[in-house]
């Protein structure tokens, strides 16, 4: 019953990380999630803590974020997500509104 | 998002932080206890649920011209925007922050006072006590209104209501002990939510499920016919920001006047209410709006905001 | 358990007075109407010779015009009516200095505030906040607030009649005292979580389960009074200790926020107040911009 906390590692792009120190972005609804990136000079690598209710799509996760870390062509970040039984779909969306924000973008 | 398009955005739909950003004057705000921080319920992990960074509710400080406006704006996506032990230790953290600011404008500012005065804004979007946290969400409103009763005659306390999940429980007293309540038609506001009244009593009583009758009873035109609601604005964020800035260009006696609680005087005005209620028995709202002159009640629900301003009658205070 | 006081706030009121002393609807100067709210009762009584305004519920009353109150619930008329009571209480004392005012004494049992559709039409959460602001006013212009807990302590009705005193005291459960916001059967039901999981958690946790110890050790209940015999007793110290804090001026060591402090103490509320330090913390580096 306990929360399922996950973490992940991947190579990213040294340099391509977020222009401020930290950013924030969406909410942890039912079926949704809410993201904190910080940006952290490592050689490019992004790190990522999942926090959710749902138990067994270790695999999911880390597909959904490879991907999402290698079209977006990130790096030097952290990224702590707070899950609420977010869909893949909505997941990789969020990643993508939060790092657009995160680059002062407009969403 | 652009300031400008937070103005014109549906305070009905936005997220508790764009309200308190979109509030309080163009980059003043500045959020405390913020996801950074990490605050999170130590509670809901335990029972497996899921948490988030700023729990629920967004605190912090902004300008709205010289005022000081300490904010509190919940998130109703979050667990119904209920009050659990952080959630509701960062409410009273706010109303701590006011009564020290004041005491600081009080000081620097003696005879100046009306310009500099802080105010509290909370953006309620709530059932009330969170279930997972119950015991300590009931212990964190009892501090909430002990500190409501510390800000009368110091800080006003301005309550704004518009958000999905209306303002009901232990909050719905709360946004009544404050000085002015501002809502839309969208919002709602009450003590016991429909679902509970339905349950406890029956679906004779009142059913739950029928949207036109919870807004008939609960919705900012009934509050605002009944006086409960002392502001009746649109759905956007913009109305309720120019709504706020209009109140605190006025006299802080003028808002002090809004209450409809918190005095002798007050309550004796409410229990010739009381009497009312119990010497009308009405069976619904629509009654008592007819009572109070409005001789087509069912045209009011639709109406446009500005045509029922223009036309509503409400019901006439006692106390001036 | 013969000596169960749930659902006996009227016999609780006369253990607690000194003998044939209550006089049920005189409060300070004023007579209050009896026809009104009649779930409330409030009076004036002496407690070890001290002369208080008592407010208690009623559970065999029922309010012939609000069908919804009965069984101890508090709805728009006992609130109002109780707070009444406060403000005339005030009023009786008002050149009196902090600490010598009259006490306040609550009885508390009662099962919650009215939820009917009269109540929301005409607004039950008023009355209720109503009650709860007399009782800050009260306890912050110097007179001692005690509530006792001698059955049903229940969610917004506990909150509005017993939560904005100085002290809180109660019965321990044996007695059937019930302090709660839901039974866990109901908690189970909303959340969806399995109740066999909550009843086991429950009894580490003090934060969502129902009981008089758990609310003790998240600091809201001061002290856990052993029988009905010992209350008058304890209701006397207590009163005897706020009169002694107010008349220093020490407003904070009694009420809401101590009990803040104390929930921290007792290792029932950690997180509070590091939030409230955090805020202060991050407020001092940017109070420059705010306060001028």
């Amino acid at each position: 019953m306990a929360l399922v906390h996950l973490k992940f590692s991947f190579d990213g792009i040294p340099g391509a990380s977020i222009p401020r120190e930290w950013s924030h972005s969406g909410v942890v609804g039912s079926g949704d999630m809410e993201v904190l990136l910080t940006r952290r000079e490592q050689n490019g690598r992004v790190n990522v803590t999942v926090c959710t209710p749902v138990s067994g799509f270790d695999r999911v996760w880390e597909l959904v974020l490879r991907r999402f870390v290698a079209e977006s062509g990130c790096g030097d970040l952290e990224l702590e997500i707070n899950d609420n039984n977010a869909t893949p779909f909505v997941v990789g969306l969020r990643l993508r509104q939060a790092l657009l924000e995160a680059r002062g973008g407009e969403i | 998002m652009r300031y400008s398009e937070l103005q014109r955005k549906s305070f009905l739909e936005a997220t508790a932080r764009e309200r308190a950003i979109g509030l309080t004057d163009e980059g003043s705000f500045t959020e405390l206890a913020g996801p950074r921080d990490r605050m999170m319920s130590p509670h809901l992990p335990i029972l497996g649920e899921a948490v988030s960074f700023d729990d629920g509710v967004v605190t912090g400080v902004g300008l709205v011209g010289e005022h000081p406006v300490f904010v509190i704006s919940q998130e109703g996506k979050f667990i119904g925007g209920a009050v659990g032990e952080v959630h509701g230790a960062k409410m009273a953290g706010i109303f701590r922050l006011a009564l020290t600011a004041y005491d600081h404008a009080a000081q620097e500012h003696p005879h100046d006072l009306e310009r500099y005065r802080p105010a509290v804004v909370v953006s309620f979007e709530t059932g009330g006590v969170r279930l997972h946290e119950a015991n300590a969400g009931l212990l964190a409103h009892a501090e909430i209104m002990d500190l409501i009763q510390d800000t009368k005659g110091k800080v006003p306390v301005i309550s704004l209501i518009g958000s999905k999940v209306g303002c009901f429980g232990g909050m719905g007293f709360v946004a009544a002990a404050t000085d002015v309540i501002l809502m839309s038609p969208q919002g709602r506001l009450g003590l016991t939510g429909p679902e509970v009244i339905e349950q406890e009593i029956g679906k004779e009583e009142f059913d739950a499920s029928d949207k036109s009758l919870i807004s008939r009873t609960t919705g900012g035109k009934h509050k605002y016919i009944m006086c409960d609601c002392n502001e009746l604005v649109e759905d956007r964020i913009g109305a309720f920001r120019d709504a706020l800035c209009g109140l605190l260009n006025r006299p802080y006696s003028s808002l002090c006047r809004c209450r409809r609680i918190g005095s002798y005087e007050l309550v004796r005005e409410q229990m010739a209410l009381v009497r009312l209620a119990a010497q009308l028995n009405p069976s619904d709202s629509k009654d008592i709006w007819r009572y109070y002159g409005n001789a087509e009640p069912d045209l009011i629900p639709e109406m446009e905001v500005k045509e029922f301003l223009k036309t509503a009658h409400r019901r006439p205070r006692e106390v001036e | 358990m013969e000596m169960q006081m749930i659902g006996r706030g009227r016999d609780a009121v006369a253990m607690l007075a000194d003998e044939g002393s209550f006089q049920e609807n005189h409060v300070g100067n004023a007579v209050m109407d009896a026809e009104f709210g009649p779930g409330a009762v409030v009076g004036t009584a002496r407690i070890g010779g001290v002369a208080v305004t008592m407010i208690a519920n009623d559970a065999e009353a029922v309010n012939p015009r609000f069908p919804v109150v009965y069984f101890g619930v508090i709805g728009m008329e006992e609130a109002y009516k109780m707070a009444s009571a406060v403000y005339e209480t005030i009023e009786a004392d008002r050149e009196k200095r902090p600490g010598e005012k009259r006490p306040l004494v609550l009885v508390v049992d009662t099962p919650g505030n009215a939820p009917g559709k009269v109540e929301e039409i005409f607004g039950m959460n008023k009355a209720t906040g109503a009650y709860q602001l007399a009782l800050a006013e009260a306890r912050k212009c110097g007179h001692a607030v005690v509530a006792i807990v001698i059955g049903r302590a229940i969610s917004g009705a506990f909150l509005c009649h017993g939560l904005q005193a100085d002290r809180i005291l109660a019965l321990p459960k044996e007695y059937g005292t019930v302090i709660h916001v839901m039974p866990l059967s109901s908690i189970s039901r909303i959340t969806k979580m399995d109740i066999e999981r909550l009843e086991e958690l429950s009894q580490k946790s003090p934060v969502f389960a129902s009981g008089v110890d758990f609310f003790h050790r998240l600091g809201g209940v001061e002290e856990i009074v052993s029988a009905p015999e010992k209350m008058a007793e304890a209701v006397s110290r207590h009163i005897a200790e706020i009169r002694c804090h107010k008349a220093k001026g020490e407003f904070e060591k009694t009420g809401p926020w101590s009990r803040g402090i104390l929930g921290a103490e007792r290792q029932g509320r950690t997180a509070r107040p590091a939030v409230l330090a955090r805020m202060q913390q991050e407020f001092s580096q940017v109070s420059g911009r705010y306060l001028r």
